[in-house]
């Protein structure tokens, strides 16, 4: 292989210049002006035993992840530039900024793990339900939907501001917005598949704050996955304890999956930001004390605490009795992952956490 | 969960909300395939508004809070904005169709190629894996910018940039799989007025990614049954197409429901039309086009190898005419066929001098 200099790197290059080359009739001259430029020849990666995976790809200079990339241009990251592109608003630059090393794996595990609501749940497997359990069924089917309404809207906001150097957590990103979607659709397929409809609209005091959350997608992720999503976790971990046929069953266990996914990689960005930021443990905490009070008053006043509590008591008579206990142990679960996770993130809370969620401790 | 003791306690129980919920006694049935969206468009749920006043990312057809925040803050509330009859259908199909580039690609069958080939599909796969997200940063952009009560537009928009991720991730395995390596950007995908990532509008947006942009890619894909040199780029390309059929014909028929419901808009849209035309074969956003350096690329590829880049760019000339054909066919869906008659649009000049 011959090969020439380029952008000041020697690289290989397969052919030689085409000056002097003899023009065909018709055939404008080939400059060849591209070839040998790259800033890294040679690759030749295989597929594993999972196949060929995005992880597998970084490898020499392609797996260089810079803790800044200055880039504004859509270059491929390993990519030689093209001096003279304008740059785009790509402002979130630092890798700090949403960077997990889970990612590119979690990307394939997404693409692994689709399901199609149309044709994989089983909405044969749909019976009647009294008209108290249907209403709360459809009601906590409409609550997520806007969980996953703002998952989506706060992600789509964020991610074409995110640089191409940092490209694996864009690509996992693209995976959630299509799991909400999922999500959404199948929710609103249950509620409007077995008698029922949709639910009364959530007053949206989480979904607000997770909305408003425009200081970094760092931010987003504090709100979106450490509060809203740990929650919505134990949420859905309860329906699938209490689901009532098939379908329900293959919705929640399969939103369940999806949700893992979110959370394993909002937490390891949560961990990677306060590892390699100074000061940002510290904004963290402020965002959690802030982060608390909206989170313990959503949880006092939303639909889905008497809703849950009638889907898990069976009824309304059972949701005043062990349905609501069996509610406020979610909640006493939620807050004690919280807790544990923010102790494993290095931002402890116990000392700090707000008495709007504290008081579930004793649940 | 931790285990619940049983208590004698009755806690009070608010179902006020009961007496607020959406339409009622709903019974969608599955149909031959299977519970798609198509058959929840029952009652008020099936009822899209001309102009979206929900503000508060409230489901369609949900019951209504007079206390609900106002976050939505969309930008896109018309209808004949961003919809399209057929987005059901396109969404559900995309569901159907997703396919995995770590197992789905046969990489075993990629062989060692001469220098000048395995670098010609090396350049066009930094130029995909360049381009391709512009179709995924974009359409997300405007996904934020929507009501969702026209959540079905939304879904395809979302499915839209689950496909072109995946598309940035094969043709950067492909560049790095067989002793290649990533190549100089194209940079064709900047900022520059006109462009799609600038478009203040959606429709706007639409008619330069979805009908200009995918289109001419869209037609390169296809032809990756003449450019694949192995079994594993050929399905590379296959896949690829039927995704980026999907996003072409999302454009084609948003531009035909606006020309329909919204005619005071055609005369605009046929402004985006002449600009995107002026670009379709000289413009370096078109890998095939006249003045990008992908079309050396692929004449070499066509060809099977530099030393028969007259006769592959013989080929390359059969997709620019193709590329033109199919143009004038979706725009014609679209409902602005008229401007290939009546001397508005220079591309059937080009088709026909295009040999």
């Amino acid at each position: 292989m011959a090969t020439k200099a380029s952008q000041g790197m020697a690289v290989p290059a397969a052919m030689p210049d085409s000056s002097g080359e003899k023009a065909v009739e018709g055939v404008p001259v080939p400059t060849f002006d591209w070839m040998g430029l790259s800033a890294e020849w040679g690759t030749r990666i295989k597929p594993g035993e999972h196949g060929l995976r995005l992880s597998d790809l970084n490898v020499g200079i392609y797996g260089e992840v810079p803790e800044v990339w200055e880039d504004q241009t859509r270059r491929p990251r390993g990519a030689l530039p093209r001096p003279g592109v304008p740059p785009l608003p790509y402002n979130l630059r630092h890798k700090h900024q949403m960077w997990a090393d889970s990612a590119a794996n979690l990307y394939e595990e997404a693409i692994q793990r689709r399901w199609i609501p149309a044709t994989d749940v089983p909405w044969s497997s749909l019976k009647p339900l009294p008209d108290d359990v249907e209403r709360a069924v459809c009601q906590v089917c409409t609550e997520l939907m806007q969980y996953a309404n703002t998952e989506i809207e706060i992600i789509t906001y964020w991610q074409d501001q995110m640089s191409y150097g940092y490209y694996e957590v864009k690509q996992f990103l693209a995976t959630a917005t299509f799991d909400c979607a999922r999500l959404i659709e199948a929710l609103r397929k249950r509620a409007l598949s077995n008698g029922g409809g949709l639910g009364q609209e959530s007053r949206g005091l989480v979904n607000r704050m997770i909305l408003e959350s425009r200081g970094g997608w760092t931010e987003s992720a504090v709100y979106l996955y450490l509060m809203r999503g740990s929650y919505m976790m134990l949420v859905l971990r309860g329906l699938l304890n209490a689901a009532h046929n098939d379908a329900e069953r293959m919705i929640y266990g399969k939103a369940i999956e999806d949700w893992a996914r979110h959370l394993t990689y909002g937490y390891d960005h949560l961990k990677y930001s306060v590892s390699h930021q100074a000061g940002q443990a510290d904004i963290l905490q402020t965002l959690l004390t802030l982060g608390e009070i909206m989170m313990g008053a959503e949880l006092q006043e939303s639909t889905t605490r008497p809703a849950l509590a009638i889907i898990f008591g069976g009824g309304i008579k059972g949701g005043r009795t062990v349905g609501m206990e069996t509610y406020l142990h979610l909640v006493g679960d939620f807050v004690r992952n919280y807790l544990a996770v923010c102790d494993w993130l290095g931002v402890p809370r116990a000392e700090m956490l707000h008495p709007m969620l504290k008081k579930y401790l004793e649940y | 969960m931790s285990e619940a003791p049983v208590k004698q306690q009755e806690y009070d129980l608010d179902t006020s909300w009961m007496q607020h919920m959406g339409e009622w006694g709903m019974r969608a049935e599955p149909g031959k395939r299977g519970l798609t969206l198509a058959e929840i468009q029952l009652g008020s749920y099936g009822d899209i508004p001309e102009i979206s006043k929900n503000m508060s990312g409230r489901p369609r057809g949900a019951g209504e809070r007079a206390d609900a925040y106002r976050v939505g803050a969309y930008g896109v509330r018309a209808k004949s904005e961003i919809w399209l009859q057929n987005a059901t259908f396109l969404y559900e199909e995309a569901l159907q169709r997703q396919w995995s580039s770590a197992t789905d690609v046969p990489w075993h069958t990629i062989e060692a190629l001469p220098d000048a080939v395995e670098e010609a599909e090396c350049l066009l796969c930094t130029f995909f894996n360049e381009v391709e997200f512009v179709a995924g940063d974009v359409p997300a952009r405007w996904v934020a910018n929507t009501t969702p009560d026209f959540f079905e537009p939304r879904h395809v928009l979302l499915a839209q940039v689950m496909d072109e991720s995946r598309h940035m991730d094969v043709f950067r395995k492909r560049a790095l799989a067989n002793g290649g390596g990533l190549m100089r950007m194209s940079g064709a995908t900047s900022g520059f007025v006109g462009s799609i990532d600038l478009a203040r509008d959606f429709t706007e947006m639409s008619t330069r990614l979805h009908i200009s942009g995918e289109g001419a890619v869209l037609t390169m894909f296809r032809m990756g049954e003449l450019f694949g040199q192995n079994e594993a780029e050929k399905i590379m390309y296959r896949l690829c197409a039927q995704d980026e059929a999907r996003h072409v014909a999302f454009g084609v028929m948003h531009l035909r429901f606006l020309s329909e419901t919204a005619p005071e808009r055609r005369e605009e849209i046929e402004f985006y039309l002449d600009e995107a035309e002026a670009q379709i074969l000289s413009g370096v956003q078109n890998p095939a086009g006249t003045q990008a350096e992908t079309a050396e690329a692929l004449a070499i590829l066509l060809g099977g190898g530099k030393e028969h880049y007259d006769e592959g760019h013989k080929k390359l000339l059969v997709i620019r005419r193709r590329q033109l054909k199919e143009y004038m066919q979706r725009v014609k869906t679209a409902g602005f066929g008229e401007r290939f008659e009546n001397g508005r649009s220079t591309v059937p000049q080009q088709y026909e001098s295009a040999i």
